[in-house]
């Protein structure tokens, strides 16, 4: 079967773009159409500045070419009228002038004109301009289209973060926070609004209770991600039961299969045997928590700190690690915390360092979240004016009585 | 923004630092440390961290990612003339016994 006839007609070809052609001449009107439409252009004229704006009412022109000097409404004012409207500010537009001369020239660009031809003119020089007025034209479409996409990027990227965020607030206990023989709460101050802190609470046989804090490094999505793995791996370690000493090798051992070069992950690992009324802990490169002798009743307190040296986890599979040994009584208190919220550098160029953070604990209030509160309080009163930098977490964790 | 300088001491390069070492910065001292160690090839790599005032993790992470590129291509790592606050972060981190660490530069080159 033979298909359908082609089209005879010619194809039609797309304007290059819409040009209005204000002049009271009409021979300077017919001129200036005859070589634009020549050239590709579709052409609207107006004999004045209101037909002008009448035209402009139906159709939108890319490019207005007007002469000053006109009844009803001269060039200038149209100029003023079109470039004062936010519907068509970004239309171009182009005296045609009879005055030549640099003052004139100035005269009407600081109309809000785009560009000046003066007259009298070739109309090839119009032509001229007129191309390179479409190609600029065309570029800032292109920067338009570009921008508009980009906001639409970060838009996404936006809702994705928040999502991440949302998320990742998940990966943290419920609060309150309960285990057998502990109560516990937090304070998590992301610092890009999605961090790489972490911290579980994870109950063992016999009323033992295993903890972990950790603080991976840089900021943002990367190390968010890994602070997943870290509790993953955290939870993957105590269910093979053993001890902070094992969970530590293990979790370095993940660690450093997992991730770059440059990313690991400072630690503190516990585990607390209420029947000993000790803590088993490892300090893999992270702040030492405190212990609040007593803490759990508030007050005035004595505290120390559960310190211990040991390498971040994820730099070297080969590296060892230190198990030590503290007491932990009912009603003491543990105070597990990230370096983001001892080291915002004032203007002094001081910070709260964990001496300051003693001072702070050594009179806290009675309840996990009230003391919680009344760090976060005292921290930021201290760093005054500065704000938290990096990501911030705090664990107040209460022994029962 | 930090300040760093690189010069040529016979097969070593030395490259010191002054600033706060912390997120915002790794990038551009990664940079320096990378075209330090391809063009140079430098069989010791002393890093002297005299001028520093404070590093943060993203720090660390960057002085161990390059002592193990510098392990890898054959050469030495050597810190020198940590300021106290600096040395603590050190210590916490166990990261002293990580590097080699001196006291001066001049030690840091002879490796002594």
């Amino acid at each position: 079967m033979r298909s359908a006839a082609p089209d005879r007609q010619p194809p039609i070809r797309m304007a290059k773009g819409v040009v209005l052609v204000v002049d009271d001449e009409a021979p300077i009107r017919d001129i200036l159409s005859f070589y634009l439409k020549r050239a590709g252009y579709q052409v609207l004229t107006a004999g004045h500045g209101l037909e002008a704006l009448d035209e402009m009412s139906r159709s939108r022109p890319d490019l207005i070419i007007s002469d000053l000097r006109m009844p009803e409404m001269p060039g200038d004012e149209l100029c003023k009228r079109v470039k004062s409207d936010p519907a068509t500010r970004d239309v171009y537009f182009i005296i045609l002038s009879a005055m030549d001369g640099t003052a004139s020239r100035i005269g009407g660009l600081s109309l809000g004109a785009d560009d000046m031809i003066p007259k009298p003119f070739h109309a090839q020089e119009v032509l001229a301009k007129v191309e390179s007025t479409f190609r600029l034209i065309a570029m800032q479409k292109e920067i338009k289209r570009q921008n508009k996409e980009l906001t639409a990027f970060q838009e996404r990227v936006r809702e994705e973060m928040e999502l991440a965020a949302a998320l990742q607030m998940g990966l943290l206990p419920k609060l309150p926070g309960e285990a057998p023989c502990v109560r516990y709460t937090h304070r998590y101050l992301p610092a890009a609004g999605i961090g790489g802190d972490i911290y579980a609470v994870v109950p063992l046989p016999e009323g033992n209770t295993a903890m972990m804090i950790a603080d991976v490094s840089g900021h943002g999505v990367t190390a968010a991600l890994i602070s997943a793995m870290v509790k993953t791996s955290f939870e993957n370690q105590v269910r093979l039961g053993g001890e902070p000493l094992a969970w530590a090798h293990g979790m370095n051992e993940d660690l450093c299969r997992s991730t770059l070069a440059e990313q690991f992950a400072t630690a503190w690992l516990g585990r607390l045997d209420p029947a000993t009324n000790h803590l088993r802990y490892v300090v893999a490169g992270h702040c030492a928590p405190l212990r609040i002798v007593g803490g759990a009743k508030g007050g005035l307190q004595r505290s120390e700190v559960l310190r211990g040296k040991g390498f971040m986890l994820g730099l070297d599979p080969q590296l060892p690690f230190v198990e030590h040994d503290a007491e932990f009584l009912p009603g003491d208190r543990l105070v597990l915390y990230t370096d983001g919220l001892v080291e915002v550098e004032r203007g002094d160029r001081t910070m709260l360092e964990e001496a300051g953070l003693r001072r702070i604990c050594a009179e806290l209030p009675a309840g996990a979240e009230e003391a919680a509160d009344s760090v976060i309080a005292q921290a930021r009163a201290f760093n005054q004016p500065a704000v938290f930098v990096d990501d911030v977490t705090l664990v107040v964790l209460d022994r029962k009585p | 923004m930090l300040n760093i300088q690189t010069r040529q001491e016979g097969t070593a390069s030395v490259v010191s630092i002054q600033g706060k070492v912390n997120f915002e910065v790794t990038a551009q001292l990664r940079d320096v440390i990378r075209e330090t160690v391809a063009t140079a090839q430098p069989k010791l790599l002393v890093i002297n961290l005299e001028g520093v005032s404070f590093i943060d993790s993203s720090g660390l992470g960057l002085l161990v990612a390059a002592r193990n590129s510098v392990d890898k291509s054959g050469g030495k790592l050597h810190l020198c003339c940590l300021p106290a606050p600096v040395k603590k972060t050190f210590d916490q981190t166990n990261l002293t016994n990580y590097f080699s660490i001196f006291a001066t530069e001049q030690d840091a080159l002879r490796g002594t």
